[in-house]
């Protein structure tokens, strides 16, 4: 099973390297291909695994010459979000195969061998963090992560690209310092950086650390008061952003404390107030940012912004006992990865065919390209949360562990109750823009639009499937 | 302490060699024979060097000239450093310097006074690390001065001359400070062992360092630390560095930068040894926590502004060699292993980089980052050997400063020191906005019209290859052999036992954990 | 008088000379100087060996008359003498009554450091001890207050002399290689800074060290 994940690791840097060496024509093609064999890897790894009745391994042993490297854990939770971010990686691989190409109104490109290269070794460092045991292991890759993104942010390579992946860069390096001194932390005490030492850590340490860990990941993950990296990413190309600002980079924040939380056995309260507060602070903030955006891609930014402070909500009340809300804030983790995706690629695909993804000049789309119009809708109801969507289904979890744990204490009743009017008003405002843009007649710009190319019809009509489905797969695993 | 011939031609290839290409004449016809004859005499040092740092990592401290040479396993790592940095640095001379004939940039004198001052200079900093004698450790500093001062006034223009004479002029003085120390180090042994000859080995100082007169041994340590800092480039000293790196011929940058500092932060730690053993560690530790301190936040924001990528990657260098010092400051095995360690991958990533700048200015003939662009497009192979460089020195894994950054950030935290230790990533992070500029701004973009596409010839790619190997494989794990001898150069430091382990986060966790324990005193 | 109070006196000749040697107007008169300041150097050496009846002493007198006293100062005056600046005037910085009284001040407080030192070997020479660690900072001032870059060369000799007698005075028996690879250390040097500020003043026609400012930052 480690050989499994350790494939879905190694196979996409192998790909990156071969990338770099072919010329490049060649490189969509590796792109793809290598992808898909990281895929095929890790649907092997589930299909074992679950063989197996999902017994949770974790080994130190990867040997390197007569050096230990990193340590793996292969369990419920890590196999499940490996899956959402290989398979995301892949759809995003082939989608973009056709997204850079000269015919692309909004920005005509060739592709070049950097996207592929990064793109690849982006989820090779995904599926590393996700499967890693260590601190240190989580350090490594969140680094690798972060000089990826700003490649691949910056990839128009004009000012205004370099300078938001600039930001990005900085930002999240900055609050990495959180995890440098977590490993620190970890190590001198325990000697060791197995997340699984946490547990033995003294209470006030154990604080520390978790707040130093909590700390990189809002930064990550683009929370109060580490979020203004995020809108001004935008400036990547839209189908980076559906990979980088849905499905993996800004998981990497709520993975990392997902798994500490699993690690740490018990966890002082703090942690939970601290990080239901600010995810509160964070979901108001985002939806207050909701209503000047005028770019799909903006609004879709702060979205993003709000989605992932629901699951910092929900892992910090599992704190308080709250196990509901945990498997829902997981389960969101995997639910919003394909929903997200699909509405960037949406705007993309808006970009590709009408050249603009600015919301007032779009309508009719439903009349010209029916497969936009559907996604466009399914993916604005599945992000707020309406049945049978699955975000629907995650959310409900996460609020329905507010209350419970509401019950002893008031003030989470409180936040929960602000979350679920968020929840409420922002289903309201997404619907405004529905209302305008999907139905009618097409407007000058849609009129105008070129049609979309097979690969990315395919693509979204797999993540619209998707956006149903996902939740029923994140529940049946989770169990 | 075995006497060996090996220290003693480790010294002699460069010096003949030197001397060889001197009396070779210098003519358009002869500038082949002269290449001849450097690549043979680097290849001559890297196979005695190699096997001078086997022998001593086999446990055997080896000596030669009655005790006046020594190399210990500290010793060692330094000269392994000088002989791997001179030869890769000297291969890529080889293409780079013939480049610059073929422009016109020096004549067959110019690339005869390179070849002989390159030897002399590679000849003067072994000399430095395998002195045991102190009076000549200094002589042999003071050279490395007057052997390299040619080196970067070697193009002979106004900004190289002027380069030179601050070099020179503030190298020079630096020093005489180190002769200060110098010789009240010696003074103050001579009048403590009975044997006045003897006073002036390292090794007697250092096995009776206790018996040192404690207010001499402190005023000779800031004497020494202001004399050898300037060498090494340590705030507020620095002021020849920028210059110097910057005006240099490539491979000479990457020489001074990768090799000659740290020659000049061996020295300091040989007066370390000496100042703990006879007054306590904490005096020595606060002050080069105070210079490395300092070196990291000015160099870090000084780098940042910079327009001119030599002299960016000048002021990284003052960076990392404040963040060894700060390593030394911190102490302990961890640290001094941190800082050993960050020396040597310090000096491949920034030799690395000296080359790839060197590849710049033969593809666009300036190092204003305004006006390169699109490195890699138009010559890929640099652009991204570039990039690897970079993201080398702005401390991302998996390239080995991220491995050597965390354990000084580790030994920070373990002696108990967090608010410098958070400053100093807080600047660190100042600094990966200085190198994802030269990203940004110079390997990506689009290339200027009069650029042709094509990329440097194979002579200077092969050496920066070999080095992106060595910057690649000592960030994902320090190789047995290597770590073994920088820990046992660690274990001189600390004076413990040979045990204390050093390795990346991840390799065999257990072992680290002792070196971040005490270390258990020499039996 | 004993001779250790004559080498007190002769060491406080020394600071007479080399103020002399920064102060003087041209390079040349600076390597006359100096030239005597070496023979003062040369006359405690011998001073000191009559004294703690050091073998070594009067050959590091010998040396340092051929090095110090000859060959150093006839370098300078070859090298330097064709070298003019007629726009950079004396370039001093400060005027030379502010140099005498920096001097009084440095020598003071090289007096209150070295009472501190409880060594035995140099109780009865602590003036000429203080001296010596003062010489070496008029020559660091030197360098800080001199636009000439000559005069600057002369600066670092004098820091050399003032270690090279610190060394004498502390460890008077040390061995003559010891001196000998000081001694040809601050003869390259010279040589080194000659040569370089020939070509200095060859291709940029100045030997003003402000002028020398093309590199910044």
């Amino acid at each position: 099973m480690l050989n499994l994940a350790l494939a879905t690791i190694l196979t996409p840097f192998l790909g990156a390297v071969l990338v770099a060496l072919s010329p490049q024509p060649v490189a969509k093609h590796l792109g793809r291909a290598f992808a898909g064999l990281a895929l095929a890897f890790v649907l092997g790894l589930a299909a074992v695994f679950a063989a197996a009745g999902k017994p949770t391994v974790a080994r130190t042993v990867i040997a390197f010459g007569d050096v230990e490297i990193l340590g793996f854990a292969v369990d419920t939770v890590s196999v499940l979000v490996a899956v959402a971010v290989v398979a995301i990686g892949l759809l995003v691989a082939i989608y973009s195969g056709d997204y850079f190409s000269k015919d692309n109104r909004e920005h005509a490109d060739i592709g070049r061998r950097r996207f592929w290269a990064f793109l690849l070794v982006f989820i090779g460092a995904m599926a590393g963090l996700v499967f890693t045991s260590t601190v240190i292991g989580q350090l490594v890759f969140f680094e690798i992560t972060g000089a990826c993104s700003w490649a691949l942010i910056g990839y128009y390579e004009k000012p205004k690209p370099f300078a938001s992946a600039l930001k990005a860069l900085i930002i999240t390096h900055l609050a990495s310092l959180g995890l440098y001194l977590a490993a620190a932390l970890l190590f001198l005490d325990t000697g060791t950086f197995s997340l699984g030492a946490l547990a033995g850590l003294p209470a006030g340490l154990k604080t520390v650390v978790l707040l130093a860990i909590l700390v990189a990941a809002w930064g990550k993950s683009a929370q109060l008061p580490f979020h203004m990296w995020l809108p001004d990413a935008m400036e990547a190309p839209t189908p980076v952003s559906a990979y980088l600002h849905a499905a993996s980079m800004v998981k990497v924040g709520v993975y990392i404390f997902a798994r500490s939380l699993m690690s740490a056995g018990e966890v002082p309260e703090i942690i939970g107030w601290v990080g239901s507060i600010m995810a509160v602070a964070t979901l108001i903030y985002g939806f207050v940012m909701y209503l000047p955006q005028a770019d799909l891609k903006r609004l879709l930014a702060y979205s993003t912004i709000t989605q992932l402070a629901y699951i910092f909500l929900g892992l910090s009340l599992s704190v308080f006992g709250s196990k509901l809300a945990f498997d829902g804030a997981i389960a969101h983790i995997f639910n919003h990865a394909f929903a997200k995706t699909l509405f960037f690629l949406v705007a993309g695909a808006l970009s590709f065919t009408a050249g603009t993804r600015m919301l007032p000049v779009l309508r009719g789309i439903l009349a010209k390209s029916p497969v936009l119009g559907v996604g466009f809708v399914v993916a604005a109801l599945a992000i707020t949360g309406v049945p049978p969507f699955s975000g629907f289904f995650s959310k409900f979890a996460i609020f329905a562990g507010g209350f419970e744990v509401g019950a002893t204490h008031p003030v989470l009743m409180v936040l929960t109750v602000v979350a679920l009017l968020e929840s409420v008003a922002s289903f309201a405002w997404f619907l405004k823009w529905v209302g305008r843009t999907v139905p009618g007649e097409p407007s000058e710009t849609m009129a105008a639009a070129q049609p979309l190319p097979a690969a990315m019809k395919l693509v979204l009509g797999i993540l619209i499937v998707m956006t149903v489905v996902s939740s029923f797969v994140a529940t049946a695993w989770l169990g | 302490m075995v006497p060996s011939v090996l220290p003693l031609l480790a010294l002699a290839v460069p010096l003949v060699a030197a001397i060889g290409i001197a009396l070779l004449p210098a003519r358009d016809g002869t500038t082949r024979r002269t290449e001849t004859l450097h690549l043979g005499a680097i290849a001559a040092l890297s196979a005695v060097v190699l096997a001078l740092v086997v022998e001593v990592a086999r446990g055997t401290d080896v000596s030669a000239l009655g005790g006046w040479l020594y190399v210990d396993p500290l010793a060692a790592v330094f000269v392994a450093l000088i002989g791997l940095i001179g030869l890769l640095t000297g291969l890529y001379a080889w293409g780079y310097v013939r480049h610059d004939l073929e422009h016109g940039e020096i004549g067959p004198r110019g690339h005869k006074i390179f070849h002989v001052f390159f030897h002399l200079f590679l000849f003067t900093m072994l000399l430095v690390v395998t002195s045991n004698n102190i009076v000549m450790m200094w002589v042999a500093v003071e050279a490395t001065t007057l052997g390299s001062a040619f080196l970067v006034g070697l193009y002979g223009k106004r900004p190289s001359l002027e380069a030179a004479w601050k070099y020179v002029i503030i190298g020079t003085v630096g020093v005489a400070f180190g002769l200060y120390g110098t010789v009240l180090t010696y003074a103050d042994g001579a009048s403590v062992l009975a044997d006045h000859e003897g006073a002036i080995l390292w090794t007697n100082l250092a096995a009776h360092a206790s018996a040192l007169d404690p207010m001499l041994v402190k005023i000779a340590f800031v004497f020494v630390l202001i004399g050898f800092g300037t060498k090494a480039g340590l705030f507020p000293m620095h002021a020849w560095l920028p210059d110097a790196h910057s005006e240099a011929p490539s491979p000479v940058s990457a020489l001074l930068s990768a090799v000659l500092l740290k020659c000049a932060l061996f020295v300091v730690i040989r007066y370390l040894i000496l100042t703990t053993r006879a007054v306590g560690a904490d005096f020595p530790q606060i002050l080069l926590m105070i210079l490395g301190f300092a070196s990291v936040a000015v160099a870090s924001f000084l780098l940042y502004v910079q327009k001119d990528l030599k002299r960016k990657l000048a002021y990284s260098s003052v960076e990392h060699i404040g963040l060894i010092a700060l390593a030394l400051g911190f102490g302990g095995p961890l640290g001094i292993g941190a800082a050993i360690l960050h020396a040597v991958n310090h000096s491949l990533a920034k030799a690395l980089i000296f080359c790839g700048s060197g590849n710049v200015l033969m593809k666009y003939g300036t190092r204003d980052l305004g006006e390169v662009k699109g490195l890699l497009r138009v010559a890929p192979a640099s652009g991204v050997m570039m990039m690897i460089g970079s993201l080398a020195l702005a401390g991302f894994p998996p390239f080995n400063l991220f491995v050597s950054e965390f354990l000084i950030l580790g030994a920070g935290i373990a002696s108990g020191h967090w608010v410098v230790t958070g400053l100093v990533v807080l600047l660190l992070t100042v600094t990966v906005a200085a190198f994802v500029q030269i990203v940004s701004g110079s390997v990506l973009g689009k290339a200027p019209e009069r650029i042709g596409v094509g990329d440097v010839g194979w002579r200077a790619l092969a050496p920066m290859g070999v080095l992106v190997a060595l910057v690649v494989v000592m960030g994902v794990a320090v190789p047995r052999p290597v770590a073994r001898l920088i820990e046992d150069a660690t274990a001189v430091v600390v004076g413990a036992d040979r045990a204390t382990p050093i390795a990346a986060p991840w390799q065999k966790a257990e072992p680290i954990a002792r070196l971040a324990a005490p270390a258990a005193p020499r039996s | 008088m004993s001779g250790l109070q004559l080498a007190n006196g002769l060491a406080g000749l020394l600071i007479v000379t080399s103020l002399l040697v920064i102060t003087a107007k041209r390079p040349t008169t600076s390597a006359f100087f100096y030239a005597l300041q070496s023979l003062v150097l040369v006359g405690i050496f011998v001073t000191l060996a009559g004294v703690t009846g050091s073998h070594e002493l009067y050959l590091w007198a010998g040396t340092s008359v051929v090095t110090k006293v000859l060959l150093v100062p006839i370098l300078m005056t070859r090298l330097f003498g064709r070298l003019d600046d007629p726009k950079l005037g004396t370039g001093e910085r400060i005027s030379p009554a502010v140099s005498v009284l920096m001097a009084a001040v440095v020598l003071a407080l090289c007096f209150a450091v070295v009472s501190g030192v409880s060594l035995p070997a140099v109780a009865a020479t602590k003036p000429a001890l203080a001296v010596s660690l003062a010489h070496f900072f008029l020559g660091l001032a030197a360098i800080v207050t001199q636009r000439n870059i000559l005069k600057q060369v002369f600066g670092y000799c004098l820091m050399e002399n003032g270690s090279h007698l610190t060394l004498a005075l502390m460890a008077a028996k040390a061995p003559e290689l010891v001196e000998v690879g000081i001694a040809t250390d601050a003869i390259f040097a010279v040589v080194i800074l000659g040569v370089l500020g020939t070509q200095i003043h060859r291709t940029l026609g100045t030997l003003d060290a402000d002028q020398l400012t093309s590199l910044k930052g």
